[in-house]
C-alpha cells in the first residue's frame, strides 16, 4: 500500500499536511510520533472514516479515496481502533460475529469463527459474558479476535499497546507476529515507540502532520535524533539491538 | 387486602402498556441519541387512526394493526424528516430536546385542531370481567397485557437472535465502533425508528382500549409514565425498560387507588428519583453510561 502526498483533518484546519509512505505487502509497518501528530486521523483516512482533502492512497494498485468504510472493509483492510473499542455490553462472542458482520454466507461465518476461537481461546472461554467484563488485555485480543473475523489483507491496529502491563504487551505483540506469520500486512501506531519499532519491520515518523523519518524499523530505532526525541534519551545499543 | 389485590391488577395492566411504549422509547434513545419527547404524541395519533378505522366499521385488532402502522410511518418520517437534518446541523442535545417537544406540540394540537378537544372511544366487542386472586380484570385488559408480553418476547428474540438486533444493540453502544464493522448504522436507525413506531402505537391503541377515552393529551400524558419507566430501568436499555414499567406501573396504579389518582404521577416520580439516588444509571447499568465510557 502506498500513500501519497494525503493532506486530510476536521473542520477547519488540515491535521495531515502531504503524507507519503509506503506499506510494506507481509510486513509490520509502525507509525510513531507525539502525542496529537495526526496518527490516527491517518489511520481514520486509511479506513476512510475520513476523507482525504488531497493526496492519494493505493491498496494492491486500488484508489482506496472516495470508497466508503464498507467498501474499505470489503477490500480486506481492517482497523481495530484506539482504546474501548469493543461493545461492551454485549457478550465476547457477539462481538466477535459483529467482526463477520459483512459476511453473508452462514458457513464462511462458522468456518472462521471456529479459525478464530482456535486462535484466540478466550472467545470461546469467556464467550458468553459481557466484553467490558474482560480485562484491559482480554479485551485487546477479543477486538483481535473480531477483527480476523473478515480475514483481512491488511490489519490496522492504533496503538495496541496502550494501558497494557509489560506480560499482557508480549501477548498481544505475539499476536501481532502470529498475523504476520499468517500472511497479513499489518500498519500500526504506537506511542511506544520503542517496543513498536522493535516489533515492526518498518518505522515511520510522524511529526505534526508530515513525515519526519522513514526506514526499516531497526533504522528508525538507531537514527540519533529520533532516539534523543521520541524514545526518551539516547538509544544505548543494547536496548537497541 | 382485597383491595390491594384490585389496585395491583390495575397495576399489572397499566405496566403492560408501559412497558411497550417504554421499550419503544428507550430504543430511539439507544439508537439514536434521542430523548424523543414527541413519542406521546405519536401514540395519540396512532390512536386517533385507530378511531378512525373502528368508526369506519373494522374491528378493534383490524384498527390497531393500522393505527400501530400509522405510527411507523410517522415516526420513521419524523426521525427522516425532521430530527436527521437537525442532527446533521446541530450538536447541542437541548436544541435537539427542544425540537421533539415542538413536534409533539405540533402534533398534539393538530389533532386537537381537527377534533377538537373533546373524548372519543372505541367500539370494542361484549367483554367479561374475570376475577382472579382478588383480581379483576377484562378480557379485553388480559388481551393488552398479552400483546405487552408478546411484543416483550418478540423484541427479546429480535435483539439477542437475529442481525439486525444485534446490529441494533451494536450501534446503541458505539456507533462509531459499529460503523467500523460494517454496519450500516442508516439502515439499522431507520429501522429502529420504524420498530419503534410500532410499539408507540400498539401502546396507544391499547392504552385507549385501557381507559376508553381518546383525546388530543391522552398519550403526552400517558408519555410520562413511559420516561419514568424508561430513565428508572436505565435509558436505553430494552431489558430495563421492561423492569421499570412493572414497578412503576404498579406503583402508580395502587397509589392512585388508595390516594388519589393525581398521585399517579407524583409517586412515580418519587420513586424515580429515589432510585437515581441510590443508583445513578437506573436499575441496568444503561447504554447512556457506556456510551460516556466509550467515547
Ligand atoms: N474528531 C476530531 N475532530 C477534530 N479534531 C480532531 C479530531 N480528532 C483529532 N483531532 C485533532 O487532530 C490532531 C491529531 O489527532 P490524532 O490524529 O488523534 O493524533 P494522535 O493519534 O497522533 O495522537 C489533534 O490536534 C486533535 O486535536
Ligand atoms: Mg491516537
Amino acid at each position: 500500500m502506498r500513500l501519497n502526498d494525503v493532506v486530510a483533518g476536521y473542520g477547519g484546519g488540515d491535521v495531515l499536511h502531504g503524507v507519503s509512505f509506503d506499506v510494506r505487502v507481509g510486513g509490520i509497518t509502525c507509525v510513531v510520533g507525539p502525542n496529537g501528530a495526526g496518527k490516527s486521523t491517518l489511520l481514520a483516512t486509511v479506513s476512510a472514516l475520513l476523507r482525504p482533502r488531497r493526496g492519494e492512497i493505493l491498496f494492491r494498485g486500488e484508489k482506496l479515496q472516495g470508497r466508503t468504510p464498507k467498501q474499505v472493509l470489503q477490500l480486506g483492510i481492517v482497523q481495530v481502533p484506539q482504546n474501548h473499542s469493543l461493545f461492551r455490553d454485549m457478550t465476547v462472542r457477539e462481538n466477535v460475529e459483529m467482526g463477520g458482520f459483512l459476511v453473508r454466507d452462514r458457513h464462511v461465518l462458522s468456518e472462521r469463527l471456529e479459525r478464530v476461537m482456535s486462535l484466540f481461546p478466550i472467545v470461546s472461554e469467556r464467550g458468553k459474558d459481557k466484553a467490558g467484563s474482560l480485562s484491559g488485555g482480554q479485551q485487546r485480543l477479543v477486538e483481535f479476535a473480531r477483527c480476523l473475523m473478515l480475514d483481512p489483507a491488511l490489519v490496522i491496529l492504533d496503538e495496541p499497546s496502550m494501558g497494557l502491563d509489560p506480560k499482557t504487551l508480549k501477548v498481544v505483540f505475539d499476536m501481532v507476529r502470529q498475523m504476520r506469520a499468517d500472511g497479513r500486512t499489518l500498519l500500526l501506531v504506537e506511542q511506544n515507540a520503542r517496543a513498536g519499532l522493535r516489533l515492526s519491520t518498518h518505522g515511520v515518523v510522524l511529526e505534526n502532520g508530515r513525515v519526519r523519518l522513514e526506514g526499516t524499523g531497526r533504522e528508525v530505532l538507531e537514527h540519533p535524533e529520533i532516539g534523543q526525541l521520541y524514545l526518551g534519551g539516547a538509544v544505548a545499543p543494547a536496548a537497541a539491538s | 387486602m382485597q383491595t390491594l389485590a384490585l389496585y395491583v391488577g390495575f397495576g399489572l395492566v397499566t405496566a403492560s402498556i408501559l412497558c411497550v411504549g417504554a421499550i419503544g422509547f428507550t430504543l430511539q434513545f439507544g439508537i439514536s441519541n434521542l430523548f424523543n419527547l414527541a413519542f406521546g404524541a405519536t401514540m395519540t395519533a396512532a390512536a386517533f387512526i385507530a378511531y378512525i378505522c373502528n368508526a369506519a366499521g373494522l374491528d378493534i385488532w383490524a384498527s390497531l394493526v393500522l393505527g400501530s402502522l400509522g405510527a411507523a410511518a410517522l415516526s420513521y418520517l419524523l426521525n427522516r424528516g425532521i430530527y436527521l437534518p437537525f442532527k446533521k446541523r446541530t450538536t447541542s442535545l437541548f436544541t435537539l430536546i427542544m425540537v421533539t417537544l415542538g413536534v409533539g406540540l405540533v402534533i398534539q394540537y393538530g389533532i386537537e385542531a381537527i377534533w377538537g378537544a373533546t373524548d372519543f372511544s372505541y367500539t370494542l366487542g361484549p367483554g367479561r370481567s374475570l376475577h382472579f386472586a382478588g383480581m379483576v380484570v377484562t378480557t379485553t385488559q388480559l388481551i393488552v397485557i398479552g400483546i405487552a408480553v408478546g411484543a416483550a418476547v418478540v423484541m427479546h428474540l429480535l435483539l439477542r437472535y437475529t442481525r439486525l438486533g444485534k446490529a441494533m444493540r451494536a450501534v446503541a453502544v458505539n456507533e462509531r465502533l459499529a460503523r467500523n464493522c460494517g454496519i450500516p448504522v442508516r439502515i439499522v436507525a431507520d429501522s429502529t425508528w420504524v420498530i419503534s413506531g410500532v410499539l408507540s402505537g400498539l401502546a396507544g391503541v391499547t392504552l385507549v382500549m385501557d381507559v376508553q377515552t381518546l383525546n388530543s393529551s391522552t398519550g403526552t400524558e400517558f408519555f410520562i409514565l413511559i420516561v419514568a419507566a424508561a430513565v428508572l430501568g436505565g435509558i436505553g436499555s430494552p431489558y430495563g425498560a421492561m423492569i421499570g414499567s412493572i414497578i412503576i406501573g404498579v406503583v402508580a396504579e395502587v397509589s392512585a387507588g388508595f390516594l388519589n389518582p393525581a398521585f399517579k404521577d407524583i409517586t412515580s416520580f418519587a420513586i424515580l428519583i429515589v432510585v437515581l439516588l441510590l443508583r445513578p444509571t437506573g436499575v441496568i447499568r444503561s447504554v447512556a453510561s457506556a456510551k460516556e465510557v466509550a467515547r
